[in-house]
């Protein structure tokens, strides 16, 4: 029975390794891959909407991107409240808007030209951002349709070349979607709208939140948003006047606000020119800090660094002043970066989430944690979620919602990945201290480097000399085993059989050449007859056909018994001729002493 | 006369000081349980949530009561296991209404004995059987455990925990 437990509960344990593999900081808290949202890192956001300290999660969802718009907030696990929105959401924020009891923040979810203000999850405020000055010559034009003075062909033809002189940001609406209807619709479009007033807008493109005069968490902030018309505007949070505009020479995509409104503060915007450029107080105009080699897709700041994700699989990191300090190459595209700010910890990092899913923590340049997801992120968030400080929100590309809660006994630990020197670069050798011998020579041969270089060469002419020299003697001896002549290509080997005083003497002879027959040789020996004698000094050779082995033999004796040993040549030559065609050296082994049994 | 001093009662005879030990995530109804548990004369009438951490110690007769209350931030979660050492017993809290955190409730799971599904009454809750699944105590066989639904406004669950654990401390 008591066995039968314990193999149950290790079964247990391994299954529960199995689903931790690489004991993961996180815990999944939810997971709700059929959340159907479609929203961006700058669309969420996390805050107490009923001060009641249950964070909750506030989803600013683009529904099918062109309806079905909402504002959606999370309690927990669920859906809490949703609200339609009119046109796309670029961006929610929530913020303190006064100092009222309980401190309910507002929040702001920017569409189009409005900010939609809600405040206990009601409808506001709607604030409208404020027209621009119409382009004279349009005006001109849209006055003369209205007095029909000129017809609709030629407004759109005259609105049509005002566009195409570099203007088309400056048109208003009106006449751009009058150029971009079907020829049979604008007749009815201009005589509708001729006869109201002409009006220029913009539209919003980022926002953000400044804390106005105090930096508690509770603080009332500011609305800070960039628009198409390439500025920036600081609203005021109460009675939701410009406090501040200022202009950028591109339009801003990513903002970062720090400091306070009333102090002191810097905007860092990354502009659609590929451009990262900062504000601060009292600025009319833009400071150009970063030129960025690719377009930028995300931008945060930690401390005093500004952290840039580029369409280039980079993640880069600048100083306040422009100077770049690192870059980090990543294995595939950005899709949406957020800061990971773990207060309690005093934790800060930036979160890359990329197209194969994965999401990425870098603690400075040290990646310190990777999350594996089935599907790309596109929206991140940390913070307090419900009742727990350090939860990540993670919103993917097919709807997906996930909650991960980061465990209390996790650690960072980050190693550099970037490519550098190996760590053994810098281990010390240990290099044995200088002799005095070693110190001598270095002196002689400093003192004579000359003549010993004179030397070296001297005898390395000497030595060039005489391999040349026995080469060529060589070939006149044809003491080569290979025959290179045309006529008797040959190759012989040899070689001695037995320890003595009697061996034998094996001579292979091959003909190389492809076809032609070799005949009239004979295989001779020279060695001397005080030492061996042998059984066969001459032998005659037979046609050789091509390419066949003939081995010959002959007995060796050596008639010595002094216990030396000599060379036996062996010589193959044409009949009637003294010089050899081939030569081989045999240096044959020290005879054993006779032995009578 | 409290649902605790049956308890307490039991505990007399046996002339034995007990250390019982109160954990569970912030928020999950720890201070409300206890006040439910403390003799009816001393029980207060509005909590308010515990902000960082108390140890609250009171006499219920011939039982010494501890409570320690964590926060969420999990900052003073690591102190628990000092505690375990001086605890006979262990009472762990569970907010079943806090579906997010059950997580975070399992991983501090340690030693405990005694759970309360606690806010049975909300209506999102989870029921005892599914904190069961959650928390993964099925997979403790080393030491008794239990766990009951409970709603520490009313009492409802209550008696029945405190019952099951006399019994464990009776053998
Ligand atoms: N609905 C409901 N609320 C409860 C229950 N138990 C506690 N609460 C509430 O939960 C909140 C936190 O309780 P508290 O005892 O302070 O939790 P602690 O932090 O664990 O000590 C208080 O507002 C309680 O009124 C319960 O069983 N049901
Ligand atoms: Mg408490």
């Amino acid at each position: 029975m008591s066995s039968r437990v314990d193999a149950s509960s290790d079964g247990e344990n391994q299954r529960d390794e199995e689903e931790s593999p690489e004991k993961s900081i996180w815990l999944n808290a939810h997971l709700d891959p059929m959340a159907c949202l479609y929203t961006f890192s700058t669309s969420i956001s996390l805050a107490d909407l009923n001060a009641d300290s249950d964070y909750k999660l506030l989803v600013a969802d683009l529904g099918t991107g062109t309806f079905d718009m909402k504002l959606k907030v999370f309690k927990g696990t669920s859906l809490y409240m949703e609200s339609a929105i009119i046109d796309l959401p670029i961006a929610l924020v929530s913020f303190y808007m006064d100092t009222n009891d309980p401190r309910t923040p507002a929040i702001a979810v920017a569409s189009g030209p409005f900010i939609y203000v809600y405040k206990n999850l009601r409808p506001y405020f709607k604030f409208t951002l404020p027209p621009l000055s119409v382009n004279a010559v349009e005006q001109d034009l849209w006055n003369q349709a209205k007095e029909d003075k000129i017809d609709v062909h030629v407004l759109i033809e005259m609105l049509e070349s005002l566009k195409n002189e570099g203007s088309e940001g400056m048109l208003s609406v009106r006449s751009l979607k009058l150029l971009s209807l079907q020829p049979e619709e604008v007749e009815s479009f201009a005589n509708v709208h001729k006869h109201t007033t002409l009006k220029r807008q913009t539209v919003i493109t980022c926002m953000g939140t400044m804390k106005k005069s105090v930096a508690d968490d509770d603080a009332v902030s500011c609305l800070v948003i960039g628009t198409e018309s390439k500025d920036v505007y600081v609203l005021d949070p109460e009675a939701f006047t410009v406090l501040a505009k200022m202009s950028l020479p591109s339009v801003p995509v990513f903002i970062s606000v720090n400091g306070l409104f009333d102090v002191e503060f810097r905007i860092v915007v990354a502009c659609r020119d590929g451009k990262v450029y900062t504000l601060k107080r009292g600025s009319k105009m833009a400071k150009a800090c970063i030129e960025l080699a690719a377009q930028a897709v995300g931008l945060e700041r930690t401390g005093k660094s500004i952290i840039v994700g580029c369409m280039d699989n980079t993640l880069q990191c600048y100083s306040t002043k422009g100077k770049k300090l690192w870059t980090v190459y990543l294995p595939s595209n950005i899709l949406t970066m957020s800061l990971m700010d773990h207060k309690a910890r005093g934790f800060k990092a930036v979160m890359v989430a990329l197209s194969n899913g994965e999401v990425r923590i870098y603690k400075e340049k040290y990646l310190v944690n990777t999350i594996k997801m089935s599907d790309a992120v596109t929206a991140l968030k940390f913070g307090r979620f419900g009742r727990e400080d350090s939860a990540l929100i993670l919103i993917t590309k097919g709807g997906g919602l996930f909650v991960k809660i980061l465990k209390r006994t996790a650690t960072f630990e980050g190693k550099d990945l970037t490519p550098g020197p190996p760590p053994a670069q810098s281990i010390k050798l240990n290099v044995p201290k200088k002799t005095k011998l070693f110190v001598d020579q270095t002196l002689r041969e400093r003192d004579s480097a000359s003549g010993m270089h004179r030397t070296f060469q001297h005898d390395l002419y000497l030595l060039r000399l005489m391999s040349a020299r026995s080469y060529v003697s060589a070939l006149q001896k044809s003491l080569n085993p290979i025959s290179s002549s045309a006529t008797e290509p040959l190759k012989l080997s040899a070689q001695v059989q037995g320890i003595g005083p009697a061996f034998k003497l094996t001579v292979n002879l091959q003909n190389i050449s492809s076809s032609v027959p070799s005949s009239k040789l004979l295989i001779t020996f020279q060695f001397d007859d005080s030492l061996y004698a042998l059984s066969k000094p001459c032998i005659f050779v037979p046609l050789l056909v091509p390419g066949l082995m003939y081995a010959y033999e002959t007995l060796v004796e050596c008639i010595s018994d002094k216990g030396i040993s000599d060379v036996i040549k062996v010589f193959v030559l044409h009949q009637g001729n003294s010089i050899p065609v081939i030569t081989a050296v045999i240096n044959m082994p020290v005879s054993e002493a006779l032995v009578i049994v | 006369m409290g649902i605790f001093d049956k308890l307490a009662n039991f505990l007399r005879l046996k002339k034995k000081e007990i250390n019982i030990l109160c954990i569970g995530l912030d928020n999950s109804g720890k201070t409300t349980i206890i006040n439910r548990l403390k003799p009816e004369k001393a029980q207060a009438q509005d909590i308010v949530p515990t902000v960082g951490f108390t140890v609250e110690k009171f006499m219920s007769q011939s039982l010494n009561f501890t409570v320690f209350d964590m926060s969420g931030q999990g900052r003073y979660r690591n102190l628990w296991e000092h505690y375990y050492k001086t605890a006979q017993a262990v009472i762990f809290v569970l907010d079943s209404s806090d579906r997010l955190r059950i997580v975070v409730a399992k991983e501090e799971r340690g030693l405990p004995v005694l759970f309360f599904a606690n806010k049975m009454d909300c209506k999102d809750s989870l029921s005892a059987v599914e904190c069961t699944k959650k928390m993964g105590l099925d997979t403790i066989r080393d030491k008794p455990w239990h766990i009951c639904a409970s709603n520490a406004l009313t009492g409802e669950g209550l008696p029945e925990g405190v019952a099951w654990l006399t019994g464990q401390l009776n053998s």
